[in-house]
Formats: C-alpha cells, structure tokens, sequence
C-alpha cells in the first residue's frame, strides 16, 4: 500500500494550517463569505441544506483499515454517526460544523487522509479500478498511474483555476469498472502488440445536463508519456475551454465542438512543442511508486478451497458467494464486495459501527485493504477463499452481507434533496421503494444484472444518464417528479440512456421499474441481460409497459 | 385573494444549521419564525441579516402559504430544509414534533393558500 512521504505529510500539515487560519478570519469577520466560499470549497467543505458537508478524498478508492477506523471517528466524534461514500469513490459527511473543521482535518491528517482535489476547479481524486491489483484480466496495477497523477495534480499551479472541475479515470482491465467513457479523461492501459504499456486516452465524456461518452483520441500513448500528454490535454482545454458560461465550461463541450479530430491535433501540436522528458515521470519514481503497491504476502493456496464450498450448502452463502465474491489474480483467493445497498436502506451510508467491524474484517481476512467503488459498494479485494465463510458471518452480523452485487437493489442514488442544496427532487427515498419492492433475494437473482442509477438534478452525480434504467429527479409546477431512461451503460458498452416517456410522480415509479422488469423477463432471450434485451428490441415493449394507454407512434 | 408572506431564513455560520428571524433572534426552529406580510418590512430585514456576516451564512426570504391556518413553506425544498432529512425523522428540527412539523410534513407539492390568514401570527 503506498504511504505517503514526508513531503506528502508536509503538503497536507501546510494546507490545514492555511484553512485554519481562513475558517478563524472567517468565524472573525475579517473574510466575508463570497471571499472565504471558493476557499472552503477548495478544502472540501460544502454548505448544504441542513449543514455543512466534509467530503474526505479517497485517492482511486483505496482505504486500509487504519484510514477506515480513522474514517469511523469522524463520524462518532464530528458528524451523527454515519458516512455516505459517493459515485466518485470519496465519503461524505453530512452533518460537520465550520468551526470543528480545521480540528476534523487535523485528525484526518494523522490516518493520510484530507479533503484536498474533492472540489474545486481543479484536477480531482482519480477514479480507479476497484479491484486493482487482484483482478485477473488487469495489465498493469492501475493504482500506480493512479498515484502518479496525484502526485502530478495536487496543486498543480498551471491547472488548480481550470474552466470547470476535471476528473480523470484509470482502468488496466477490459472490463470497466470505473465508468472511463464518462469522465473528462478515461485511460485505459493496454498491452500492444510489442508487450509495450500504453493508454487509449479517451477525452470529453461526462454527464451532468450536457452528457457525452469521451472520444478516443489516442489509441496507444506509451505509458511513459502520460503526464507530459495529459499536461498537453489540459492546456489545450484551459486555453480554449469557455469561462463565459458556466454550463458551457466543461471539456466534454470542447472536444463536441471542436470535433475530436481537431481537438486531438490541437493536443498533439502542443505535445510535439514542450520539453516532454522535463514533464514524464522519471523511471525511478516510477518504480518508487510501483513498489509500494506490489507488498502484499500472498500464501500459495490451493485454487479451490474445501471450507468455501462446504459453506455453500448454506443456501444464503450460496447466494452471497454467486453474487458478491469474483475470482482473483492468485488461485485459492477471492475478491469480495461488500454490498452498502441493504434492502430499504441508503444507497452508500455506512455507520461508524460498520465501518469499524469493516476494518477489523479486512484486517482478519483481507491483508488490512478496502476499496470504495464507484457504485457505492466497498470491496474487500485479497481473501482467501477458506476465510470467505468466517468474513461472511462477520459481515452478516452487521448487516453488510446483503448479497445484490450489480442486482436490481444495488442502486447508485446521489443524496439528493433530503441533503444536497442543488438538488430538485430527492434521490434516496426512491432508491428506498424500489428496494423494497426487489427485497426478494430469489426474484432479484432471476432478473439478473441490472444497475439502476438515481441522480436528484440534472448535475448527475447519481449517474442516471448511464444506468441501464436511470431515474431524474425534476421539479414540475412545484412537485417531486421522476424521468426514466432506459439503454444507459457506464462500463466498456458506454452509452447514454434515451428518455422512455414523461415523468412520473414519486408514488408511481417503484411499480414502473416493476412493470420494465417484468416486460423484459417476459421477452428475453437466454444469457441477456436487460440492457441486451433493450438494445436488441428497442423502447417499444418497455414504453408500453410503463405507458400503456399511450398511442404508438 | 393572496397576501404574500415571507420567513428569512439562512444557516447558521459557525455550525451550519439551517435558522429563522424569530421576535427573539436567530431561532434553529421554524415554528418560531416571524411571518411577514409586508414586503418592504421583509426586504429590510433580508438586508439586516445580510450585513451579520459574522453568524450567518447565505440569508434569504422563502414563500409561506396559510394551509389551514398555520404558515406553510410554498415549496417543498424549504419544508425538507425546515424538517431535516425525510429518510431520517430523528434527525434535524422535525424530531421535536408538535403541530407544525406535522403540517410540514403532511404537506404536498406546492403548498397552497386556504385563505385562513387570521390565525397567523404576523409581522
């Protein structure tokens, strides 16, 4: 696991001291608050609907067991309890004072951990592939270019003022786990024929009121060339990328209207100008940063383990080792996901009670290491799959063993109006409904994988435009409404969902989920899930589901 | 016939929590809140509240409407802000209870007028 250095240490211990000092001149009235906004805002701290919220960074989702207790004391010590991990593989707390502040990030500091690159227009935390370094199929560890883009962004003086915030997402296996074609960058590390180390480098996707799915604009970058080809990738969009408006300020809207091969020509003119070997990483850093992630004391294992499957002859094992435990890199362990999706409860919520039983599971069973998905899911990724049973009982016992992994009840839903000050409509309470209405663990198996996402605005952080349904909160004359899309994806398939038919109110779209999912168990053909039953006969059946009396076109 | 009535409200600087003008200060309870009906009376006491930067953060007035003769917020983002978080009723102003956090709560969409102005206590 990377540790950070003394200058890490040192960056972190400066920057607290610094907002230290602003929240004093603040709460002194020697700042005003349109003077000390973008300064909170630059070390996390929003001004939500009931409070202020903290959103603690996690660097590409990776958390050890010490940061997960340390994460657990801010929410008994500081906030009521409780954390709220997010689509973007941070956590939030939701009920912070701006005076504890400066005292929550001291604590922080103490465990590695901070709120630096959580907002802000700057380079944001790096969304990564939760199941780095364990997952079979990966090329490389994706933590380790990761972590040399943080190191790189953190308080990069050229690109911390950019147009509009800017997030990055690193994946090294085919199968996407970090929604890559939808962030400003997404990198996808391949082998070329050569065995050489390169990035597809896809630009522009995002989602928000303006979604897209990126471009490519480089098939193979070599590896070693990233930093200085994502410097040339950002100082073409802070030169041209639109400051007039707000909604408009995006990279996604440049390279639109550019056109990506221009904007891929523009890149490359400034790539082909600069000192690169001044701007790549030097190789020792590099393997520097390799080492740290490389430590982890696998045991030679036998590939099946005896324990594992006589534990499945209890059927809800069964069913929790089917859906949430997938096979790892090294025989004889297993990569196990930690549903925070339990029937009825908060999308992404997890008490402070969990989060320590969640440590000390992970440093029983799992090597001391914790991944946040970008689902809102935790992963527990180096178990031995003898150990899986005992891991099981520990998490049944507090209740985080729900066994949904990528089921219909494992939805993504931002906080939306029950927190946020952005939002139109509320999020959770609709996730709730549907949940109870797929609580039929057999039922939710049959359907089969189907993810659901819940975005309260138009801003989209609960990533409705990619969910193979997505759920908009809207406001209509004054009341919560509710805009189905249907064909979404934000894995390798990326696509954006089309809009099924006017929205609902919030009492009737538990029973419209019902009715999409019914319409398609009657239809599919075998091995398809509902978005490959969508893609093949189109919105007709399920537009007549959800809107029977409607006149088809 | 609409009478237009107003509540200012914003959050509490230091600690975050949503507050309300009430006859005896910054109030964390909407029941406590003064209920304008003159505009002008409304506006001067936004500008007022403006000028506290050193307890107050983001000050506005928000629209209430009489719903059977208690002050409604018009919109159903003031009532969630007013309540707390629906999916945790013991959390925020709405876990004290009484008369108006039911109101509140049992209120829909767009809060309405019933015309009953007299019960209100007004400024």
């Amino acid at each position: 696991m990377f540790h950070y250095d003394a200058i890490d240490a040192a960056m972190v211990a400066d920057r607290n001291a610094e907002f230290r000092d602003q929240v004093q001149r603040r709460l002194s009235g020697d700042l005003t608050e349109d003077q000390f906004k973008p300064l909170r805002l630059m070390n996390g701290l929003y001004l939500q609907l009931h409070s202020y919220m903290l959103r603690v960074s996690i660097p590409y989702g990776a958390l050890t067991s010490a940061k997960m207790r340390a994460l657990a004391h801010v929410a008994r010590r500081w906030d009521r309890g409780y954390g709220h991990f997010t689509t973007r593989q941070n956590v939030q707390f939701h009920w912070i004072k701006l005076s504890d502040t400066p005292d929550v990030l001291d604590y922080l500091a103490t465990a590695e951990l901070h709120a630096i690159q959580t907002s802000g227009n700057c380079i944001r935390n790096t969304t990564s592939d939760p199941f780095a370094g364990a997952a079979a199929e990966e090329v490389d560890d994706p933590r380790v270019w990761s972590e040399v883009i943080r190191q790189w962004s953190t308080f990069h003086p050229e690109f911390t003022y950019l147009p509009r915030k800017f997030k990055i997402a690193v994946t090294a296996s085919p199968q996407d786990r970090t929604a890559a074609r939808a962030h400003d960058i997404g990198l996808v590390l391949r082998r070329n024929r050569d065995g050489r180390l390169g990035f597809e480098v896809i630009v522009g996707g995002g989602m928000g009121r303006t979604p897209y799915i990126g471009s490519t604009i480089r098939e193979h970058l070599p590896a070693e060339h990233l930093l200085s080809y994502l410097t040339a990738i950002l100082r073409v969009y802070n030169r041209f990328g639109r400051r007039d408006n707000l909604y408009k300020a995006r990279i996604k809207i440049l390279v639109a209207s550019l056109g990506a091969a221009d904007f891929a020509s523009q890149v490359d003119a400034e790539w082909d100008a600069m000192d690169r070997p001044r701007l790549d990483l030097p190789d020792l850093e590099l393997a520097r940063i390799r080492a740290s992630f490389g430590l982890v004391p696998f045991r030679t294992l036998p590939p099946r383990s005896e324990r594992f499957e006589a534990a499945r002859s209890d059927p809800a094992f069964a069913r929790f080792a089917r859906n949430n435990v997938v096979p790892h890199k090294i025989p004889g362990y297993g990569i196990v996901q930690v549903s925070l999706k339990g029937i009825g409860e908060v999308p992404g919520d997890c008490s402070a009670d969990q989060m320590e039983v969640l440590a000390d599971l992970a440093e029983r069973h799992g090597h001391g290491e914790i991944r946040v998905t970008h689902e809102q899911n935790l992963v527990l990724p180096h178990v031995p799959l003898g150990e899986v049973p005992a891991l099981y009982a520990g998490l049944a016992a507090a209740g985080l063993a729900t066994p949904n992994i990528n089921l219909v009840s494992d939805m993504i839903a931002c906080p939306g109006l029950d927190y946020c000050a952005l939002a139109n409509a509320r999020a959770i309470p609709v996730a709730q409904a549907i949940s109870r209405t797929f609580a039929d663990p057999a039922r939710a198996e049959r359907i089969g994988e189907l993810k659901i996402k819940i975005s309260g605005c138009i801003n989209a952080c609960g990533h409705h435009h990619v969910g193979h349904i997505g759920i908009l909160g809207v406001d209509k004359k004054g009341e919560e409404f509710y805009q189905l899309t249907l064909g979404g994806s934000g894995a390798e398939d990326a696509a954006i969902g089309h809009v099924l038919g006017p929205a609902l109110g919030a009492d009737k779209v538990a029973d419209a989920i019902d009715k999409l999912v019914e319409a398609y168990l009657a239809i599919r053909q075998p091995d398809e899930r509902f978005l490959d039953t969508y893609r093949r006969t189109g919105v007709g059946p399920f537009k007549a589901a959800v809107y029977p009396d409607a006149h088809q076109a | 016939m609409s009478e237009a009535l107003k509540v200012l409200t914003a959050n509490d600087l230091a600690g975050g929590q949503v507050v309300f003008l009430s006859e005896a200060g910054w109030s964390d309870r909407y029941a406590d809140a003064v209920i304008f009906d003159d505009a002008a009376a409304a506006d001067a006491a936004l500008e007022a509240a403006r000028a506290a930067t050193l307890t107050l953060a983001d000050p506005y007035l928000i629209d209430v409407a009489a719903v059977d003769g208690l002050p409604v917020p018009t919109s159903y983002r003031e009532r969630i802000r007013a309540l707390g978080p629906t999916i945790h009723p013991d959390m925020g102003p709405q876990a004290d209870g009484g008369v108006l956090v039911q109101a509140l709560q049992q209120a829909r969409g767009a809060a309405r007028s019933s015309g009953r102005l007299g019960l209100i206590r007004r400024k």
